[in-house]
């Protein structure tokens, strides 16, 4: 099963989003903020994390860097997710060391498609 | 989020704020469309796919006002913003409630806790208007009537005739503001005076005190000057609403005026104010950050002072909590700095006390009280190296202590060397930095070549560690912090040192290292190096390997000696030890220096993987710059 770690301050949000991806056939673990979020990438068992961007205590830019300078989580797969959307938003993330960038609101095609890129479809 | 409206980075929170609910509408839709698609609920299926349209052309108005390419966005077209989700919003709520009251009917239906989301979320996209949906009016986020800090926006009508106050009052109270009169203008000056107020609605046509000046008292005042005022008038002509506005006024209502019209442009007034109160807010702790900033730069931060910037959620709040941890950092830092200057001071004053002064005299040497160059009286002899001698002297023409270095006659004789050395001289010469020794003057005194510089009263390095014997790792530190602070500033001149090594690091009695002979070795250069071994000059052990195989050099080269000065330093050897520069030569190539904390089992770990680090024989092995050097030095706890 492909594990998924949801890093998200807003409860609305990781209360639809996991439900949806559940929904997909993952299996998703939440986080509220970015400091909750590094400690359980560091637990390991990850084969992807879904990182908001803007989060209480560490935000998700720190929580990435964070993330790609432990040699733990280095390898974990990170899709930034931003509401902002702003111009060099996408090159920030990038540069970040996420490996892939999405928009809110979420256009669930699409992101799966890009998570599927990365983790590949889990099984039916 | 009220900072979500302030200027510039404001539009990516702005848009943050208005995208959110728009997600969750549309994935809660989504997931409960797929519902009512699996059971076949057609009725279901058409509303939500109506919730669907209207969430889009939402997210479609909000990224067309707020581009990201946009960088600002007038307040005006906010406003219509949230005025054209106020259609959409209708939708949403008009095609969720009848799916809720059934959903609701149905008890145990677990569809109803996600269209109640939808609510809160359509909910949170724009200000409820009360008339629309009064039971919605308990909305966390206030209604349209509030001012900046959240409170009730309270309004002040200015009229003489005793019908118009009133008609004006209840319709604003029904609106959700907060309303007080004044029956002519002095009494609402007073009020003005007495309590802040959001806006004033004021009649032009009164009596005794008419509205032109209470109008102009209030925008010549500094504490009422930016309360927002819309003048309302029978006087409709072109020069009576040109008098209000030259005046200062924000707006202009004919009477009799269009309740609709008068709603719009109060909402619009106190946005704009609401907006501009934000952006004073703002700019006052930008200036509170900026003091900060000189606050640091004198040594007078302390941690908190920015406490209540740092609380904003927005770019402001992060810029000050970033900033008070750089402070801590720094403040930590220069702590640190001082503790390792304070031991290597204890270390001078002990070397000082037991140290011979030993200097080879050799013929040719210039004795005290004789005047050289004419211009300077030779104090005492300092000593006497390699390249030269160095004596104090006094410069009779300033009356200043200085250093002066006379060279070798054998070291001159190359015509296109003096050339080189000279430009040498001239680019070392604009260094400036506490941790080098100033280079004055180069001349030629009978035949004799001879440097002028700085004196300082202090020991070398060499005699610090011939001395004391390894020095502690805080020690070596301060030394190794202040000669990597020294190259950064020459490296960015582009001056190499090329010769770094104890015998040219000068310590003052309180601790400072400095730097001496920067731009000499060029001089010694083409005599020093595999081709010419026979004439090495100065000390081969702490060249680079690039320095000592003749290829081309870099400020990399410095490093790779200030490696071998603080190998020195801890364990009192060289990485090399070889009796001549070819079988040095030979070393450096086959072998790796033992690491420091082999030779000394009290120099701190990452201390000693920095020094292999300098060591490293290929440059781009290396710590790459001074600068970073400097840093890595200081995060050495």
């Amino acid at each position: 099963m492909v594990r998924i770690l949801l890093v998200e301050d807003n409860e609305m949000n990781r209360d639809m989003l996991s439900r949806r991806l559940v929904r997909k056939g993952y299996e998703v673990a939440m986080a509220v903020d970015g400091r909750q979020g590094v400690e359980m990438a560091q637990a390991g068992g990850y084969d992807l994390i879904l990182m908001d961007m803007s989060l209480p205590e560490v935000d998700g830019w720190e929580a990435t860097r964070q993330l790609r300078a432990a040699p733990e989580t280095r390898a974990v797969p990170i899709i930034a997710l931003t509401a902002h959307a702003m111009a060099g938003d996408r090159e920030k993330a990038l540069e970040a060391g996420c490996d892939d960038y999405d928009t809110k609101p979420i256009e669930l095609p699409r992101l799966l498609a890009k998570i599927e890129a990365i983790v590949g479809k889990p099984p039916a | 989020m009220s900072e979500a409206f302030l200027p510039v980075e404001a539009l990516g929170e702005l848009r943050h704020e208005l995208r959110t609910p728009i997600n969750h509408i549309v994935g809660y839709a989504e997931m409960l469309l797929e519902d009512a698609v699996e059971a076949g609920r057609a009725d279901r299926r058409a509303a939500l796919e109506e919730v669907l349209g209207a969430a889009r052309d939402a997210l479609t108005q909000i990224n067309v006002t707020l581009a990201p390419v946009r960088s600002q966005v007038p307040a005006a077209e906010i406003a219509s913003l949230y005025g054209s989700l106020r259609q959409p919003q209708r939708r949403i709520v008009g095609a969720v409630k009848p799916l809720l009251a059934a959903a609701d009917a149905a008890a145990g239906e677990p569809l109803g806790d996600d269209l109640r989301r939808i609510l809160r979320a359509a909910d949170r996209l724009v200000p409820v208007e009360t008339e629309a949906a009064p039971e919605l009016r308990a909305a966390p986020h206030g209604s349209r009537a509030a001012s900046a800090d959240g409170a009730v926006a309270r309004l002040l009508v200015v009229d003489d005739v005793e019908d118009n106050r009133e008609v004006l009052r209840r319709r604003l109270e029904r609106q959700g503001y907060a309303v007080e009169c004044a029956e002519d203008g002095r009494r609402a000056l007073a009020l003005i005076a007495a309590r802040p107020f959001d806006l004033v609605l004021l009649d032009v046509l009164m009596p005794d005190t008419d509205g032109y000046q209470v109008l102009q008292q209030i925008k010549d005042a500094p504490a009422t000057r930016d309360i927002p005022v819309i003048m309302i008038s029978a006087l409709d002509d072109m020069p009576s609403i040109v008098k209000c506005i030259e005046r200062g006024a924000e707006d202009f209502l004919p009477k009799p005026f269009d309740p609709v019209l008068l709603k719009a442009r109060i909402s619009a007034s106190l946005e704009k104010k609401r907006l501009r109160d934000l952006e004073k807010e703002y700019l006052r702790q930008v200036g509170e950050v900026i003091e900060a900033a000189t606050a640091v730069e004198k040594g007078g931060y302390r941690s908190g002072m920015l406490a209540h910037v740092a609380q904003r959620a927005d770019e402001l709040g992060r810029l000050a909590r970033v900033f008070d941890g750089m402070a801590a950092e720094i403040q930590a830092r220069e702590e640190r700095l001082r503790d390792r200057i304070r031991e290597l001071r204890e270390d001078i004053g002990v070397a000082r006390t037991s140290q011979e002064m030993v200097a080879v005299l050799d013929g040719d040497s210039l004795k005290p009280g004789s005047r050289f160059a004419e211009r300077y009286e030779v104090v005492a002899l300092v000593g006497s190296g390699g390249m030269g001698t160095v004596y104090r002297a006094r410069d009779l023409e300033l009356g200043d202590e200085i250093a002066i270095k006379t060279l070798r006659p054998g070291f001159v004789s190359d015509f296109n060397a003096v050339e080189r050395f000279k430009s040498e001289i001239r680019l070392a010469r604009r260094i400036t930095h506490p941790n080098v020794v100033r280079t004055h003057d180069l001349g030629e005194w009978g035949g004799v070549y001879y440097l002028t510089m700085e004196y300082v009263e202090g020991i070398t390095v060499r005699e610090l560690i011939d001395v004391r014997g390894p020095l502690a790792a805080p020690s070596a530190l301060a030394i190794g912090t202040q000669l990597a602070a020294s190259l950064a500033v020459a490296h960015e001149q582009g001056v190499i040192h090329r010769d770094i090594k104890p015998q040219n690091l000068l310590l003052d009695d309180s601790g400072v290292l400095k730097v001496m002979d920067f731009g000499v070795a060029r001089l010694a250069e083409r005599t020093s190096t595999l081709t010419e071994a026979g004439l090495v000059v100065g000390t081969p052990s702490y060249m680079s390997p690039e320095q000592l195989l003749s290829e081309r050099i870099d400020a990399r080269s410095d490093l790779y000696a200030v490696g071998v000065v603080l190998y020195e330093c801890l364990t009192r050897r060289l990485p090399f030890e070889a009796g001549s520069t070819v079988s040095l030569i030979a070393k450096l190539l086959a072998e790796e220096p033992a690491a420091p904390a082999t030779l000394n089992a009290d120099v701190p770990a990452p201390l000693s993987a920095l020094i292999m680090r300098l060591l490293a024989k290929r440059p781009e092995d290396r710590v790459q710059t001074a600068g970073e050097l400097a840093q890595l030095l200081n995060q050495v706890a």
